[in-house]
């Protein structure tokens, strides 16, 4: 549930570039200018491995228990690492535990950690440094923001809500190098969880002794692959490879500056001039995507990405209370026609909640495969039945947030196509994004603009947004049917069953239509050509240790 | 002399104390807090915060607060990035800032002025249509759209420049934010320049001092270009600060961690500290220069007195 970052402001650059491309084309197609690389499959040599990057915005943190946000988010992962981590392609992969024992009723797990792991300043580091990071997260006082996500650990609720101290958490160093983890009850997702920043292991004397500066350069002790040497807010972050690192011998880059850039449009023409080496998530906007795939080519990647946007109702209130008429403003959107105009193909269309998973069948509903005269003709039988009509239109306001130019061009299409279609009279609401949050946590919204971000790749992170105890349920969904699926599911450690589980859940949130999924997001982003070791995956998380520079040089334009 | 320093200093304590003020109770009537996040908090979580950032205390007793605290040059932690001082986040951004303004205000000056000079020298030629012409659309042209075209044209085409960053205030990464920052002001200035040049030179002084037989040169640099000089010292106190605070747009466009960002980020995340911060620095700097603008005129012209 990282907070989308949707920093994508009006930016006069990239029309330009085509404006001034195109003059210089005579007219053609518009070009950049365009580096052309010879590169090697060797990797250059150790000086040379630097890695230029761009991240979305500048951490306002860097201490793994109190981060949110993607961009900390992605720095942290390079200098922290946790139990288990991810592979290139996005698997879990053990990290500082090398394996782990599930008690056969799935509440107990140990894990046993690498006896050769250190902290960046050569410490040990043993299962005492989890034990007191875990701690630190679920205690109030810190101020964690993902505190509940430990909730399936014992006792983190109460610790949470301050009815229990801290150490009474269910976790233990049984020794140097095993530490035990006791959960309420069996969850499936638990060890997907652990490659997230809050449940890292954190050196306790330099938190004790330097308070909230212990994330400066000249105080952190990390224990991941590369440790901090410089941070300059707004300016860039200097990551150097720490030699403690157990794997520090399979570790080519010696060197990643990270550049805090919000305008993809600035990040591109950064990446274009030869300053970046890789540009992340969302590297550049959908419209761009058509010229710049001529301009670069391969060194575009577009990836699917764990997340999904739609739009959310107050169901419990009038006149999202009928499910008739939620089910119509449902028929009516023609997903493709939005995203192919609209993004570029950047988008995948969305009929249902949850984004594809391997081995997960995604529920799509019977009407997404009618012929769009078909569902519209439906559409307008509902919206009648509803009560609504020419004479009595559906007055209402679409909210979303005043950021990114690409979702106020969806949301006039979307509100184009149920006024067209259906003769309602839905106008639109921008807002800036805290007093959207305002708003609906008020409930002073009746439909919305949405999006989610998966924390980890299992259906229950999107699952869970619409259980009648989540706090971030705004719409106030509530169907007890719903609700036993998804426990079902969240308690099944059989990956099978469970997804069968999940599978019922979302057929029930498609026969609700509690929300109108609208799509689900591709990560796009750039990488030189010299630039190994990058491979797409959903979570959109490409970790230093894999990536290293080849040997190139260049050709000339 | 001083009696009009001090008089001016003294009359901008009120000023400055109705800015924080009104600032203070206007950031927080804005919707939504530092801690609106999209992930509701716990509500123990959410008092800890509160409580750690004394905003579970009254609005006056943290107004008193806070006031305390400026008092003592505290301008408070900031509430979105955490373990880091609004004093801190100002030390790093505003040397930014002055580096990049300063350079332009005097790349602005030491082409604007000679510009308008040799405009109103050789009224209705080339000299004075070309230059003006250009400077209109300096003018007209904003920051943001010169920024990305000199992009553009001279980073990402040429390679000549970095496309932005800031890498320590190199010289070549200072390039394209100090023009782009300057051209504007290159076109204030000599339109300005030129106008007054051209009224003072068909004021009578001048002509008599022509009708004596006074070389040219001397006519111009000795008598001339003083009075000429007095619209744009005005001018020179609130451009001044325009460069310093309004390059946010610059800023943006070339990733320079000055404070216009801090500031913009500041407002949007609803860290309060930080824009009470930047505030009361951009309200201080307004009432600097100016004073400056001020005592230079009364320096340049005998006849204003300020005492």
């Amino acid at each position: 549930m990282k907070m989308r970052q949707t920093i994508r402001h009006v930016s006069l650059l990239m029309p330009l570039v085509a404006l001034l491309g195109g003059c210089g084309d005579g007219g053609q197609k518009p070009h950049a200018s365009v580096s052309h690389y010879q590169v090697s499959d060797k990797p250059a040599l150790p000086a040379q491995q630097i890695l230029n990057r761009r991240i979305a915005m500048s951490p306002r943190t860097l201490d793994p228990s109190l981060a949110t946000g993607i961009p900390a988010f992605n720095v942290i992962q390079d200098l922290f690492e946790g139990l288990l981590t991810l592979s290139a392609d996005g698997k879990l992969v053990p990290g500082l535990a090398t394996s782990w024992d599930v008690s056969p009723d799935g509440k107990t797990y140990v894990f046993h950690l690498r006896p050769n792991a250190k902290w960046s300043n050569g410490k040990p580091l043993t299962a005492g440094d989890f034990v007191y990071a875990w701690r630190r997260v679920v205690d109030p006082a810190t101020g964690a923001q993902y505190a509940d996500s430990l909730s399936p650990v014992v006792n983190a609720s109460a610790i949470i809500d301050g009815k229990k101290k801290p150490d009474t958490l269910g976790v233990e160093a049984v020794d140097a190098h095993t530490f035990k983890v006791q959960l309420v009850k069996p969850t499936p997702y638990f060890l997907t969880m652990l490659y997230n920043q809050y449940l890292f292991p954190l050196y306790k004397p330099a938190i004790e002794k330097w308070g909230d500066a212990w994330t400066r350069p000249e105080h952190m002790v990390s224990d991941g692959p590369f440790k901090l040497t410089e941070w300059v807010i707004n300016g860039h972050l200097t990551l150097e490879k720490n030699p403690y690192y157990y794997g520090a011998d399979k570790v080519l880059l010696q060197k990643e500056i990270e550049y805090p850039i919000s305008e993809a449009d600035s990040a591109l023409s950064r990446y274009l001039a030869g300053d970046l080496d890789f540009v992340n998530n969302p590297a550049f906007p959908a419209s761009d995507y058509d010229w710049l795939k001529q301009s670069v080519g391969d060194q575009i990647r577009v990836s699917p990405y764990y997340a999904c946007a739609y739009l959310g109702m107050m169901v419990h209130k009038p006149p999202f209370n009928n499910r008739d008429l939620r089910l119509a403003l449902n028929l009516v959107l023609n997903r493709k026609v939005l995203s192919n105009k609209l993004s570029g193909g950047m988008q995948i269309p969305a009929y249902s909640l949850f984004p594809p998973l391997p081995g997960y069948q995604q529920q799509v509903p019977d009407w997404a495969s009618w012929p769009m005269d078909k569902r519209i003709a439906e559409a307008r039988r509902l919206y009648k039945k509803a009560g609504y009509s020419k004479d009595h239109p559906l007055k209402v306001e679409l909210l979303y947030m005043t950021e990114g130019v690409s979702t106020q061009n969806y949301m006039e299409a979307v509100s184009t196509m149920w006024n067209r279609a259906l003769g309602s009279q839905i106008t639109l609401r921008n807002e800036e994004w805290k007093v959207m949050l305002q708003d609906l946590q008020y409930k002073n919204a009746k439909l919305f603009w949405s999006a989610w971000v998966g924390d980890y790749p299992e259906p229950y992170t999107f699952a869970q947004q619409f259980l009648a105890s989540f706090a971030m349920n705004y719409g106030s969904y509530n169907n007890p049917a719903y609700q036993k699926a998804v426990k079902a599911a969240a308690g099944e450690l059989d990956t099978q069953q469970r997804y069968a589980s999940y599978e019922a859940a979302e057929r029930i949130l498609n026969k609700d239509v509690p929300m109108i999924p609208l799509y689900f997001y591709k990560a796009p982003e750039l990488v030189k050509p010299y630039v190994a070791g990058v491979e797409n995956n959903v979570v959109a998380l490409h970790l230093a240790r894999y990536i290293y520079i080849r040997q190139h040089s260049e050709k000339g334009q | 002399m001083m009696r009009f320093i001090l008089r001016r200093v003294l009359g901008a304590i009120p000023t400055l104390w109705v800015i924080i003020t009104l600032s203070f109770f206007m950031l927080r009537a804005a919707p939504g807090g530092p801690f609106t996040t999209q992930r509701a908090l716990p509500p123990q979580v959410m008092a800890n915060l509160k409580h750690m950032y004394h905003l579970d205390e009254p609005l006056w007793e943290q107004y008193l607060r806070y006031l305390g605290n400026i008092l003592h040059g505290n301008f408070g932690p900031s509430f979105v990035y955490r373990g880091t001082s609004v004093n801190d986040l100002i030390a790093q951004g505003f040397p930014v800032d002055i580096i990049v303004g300063g350079l332009a205000l005097l790349l602005a000056m030491l082409i604007g002025i000679p510009l308008g000079i040799k405009a109103a020298l050789k009224q209705n030629t080339a000299w004075d249509y070309v230059p003006m012409g250009v400077a209109m659309a300096g003018i007209s042209i904003p920051a943001f759209v010169v920024a990305p075209l000199l992009v553009l044209v001279l980073a990402v085409k040429a390679k000549w420049l970095p496309a932005g960053g800031w890498s320590g205030g190199h010289p070549l990464y200072l390039v394209l934010p100090v023009v782009s920052l300057a051209l504007p002001m290159v076109a204030y200035m000599a339109r300005l320049m030129r106008g007054s040049m051209v009224e003072v030179l068909n004021s009578p002084f001048i002509r008599t001092a022509r009708a004596k037989g006074m070389p040219e040169r001397i006519v111009i640099y000795r008598h001339a270009l003083k009075p000429a000089m007095m619209p744009l010292i005005s001018f020179l106190g609130p451009a001044t600060v325009a460069t310093l605070t309004g390059s946010i747009v610059v800023e943006q466009i070339f990733g320079l961690p000055g404070i216009g960002r801090f500031f913009v980020n500041g407002a949007m995340n609803r860290d309060y500290t930080l824009v009470m911060g930047v505030t009361i620095l951009y309200g201080m700097l307004i009432v600097l220069f100016n004073l400056l603008a001020d005592v230079l005129y009364g320096l340049l012209d005998p006849r204003v007195r300020l005492s």
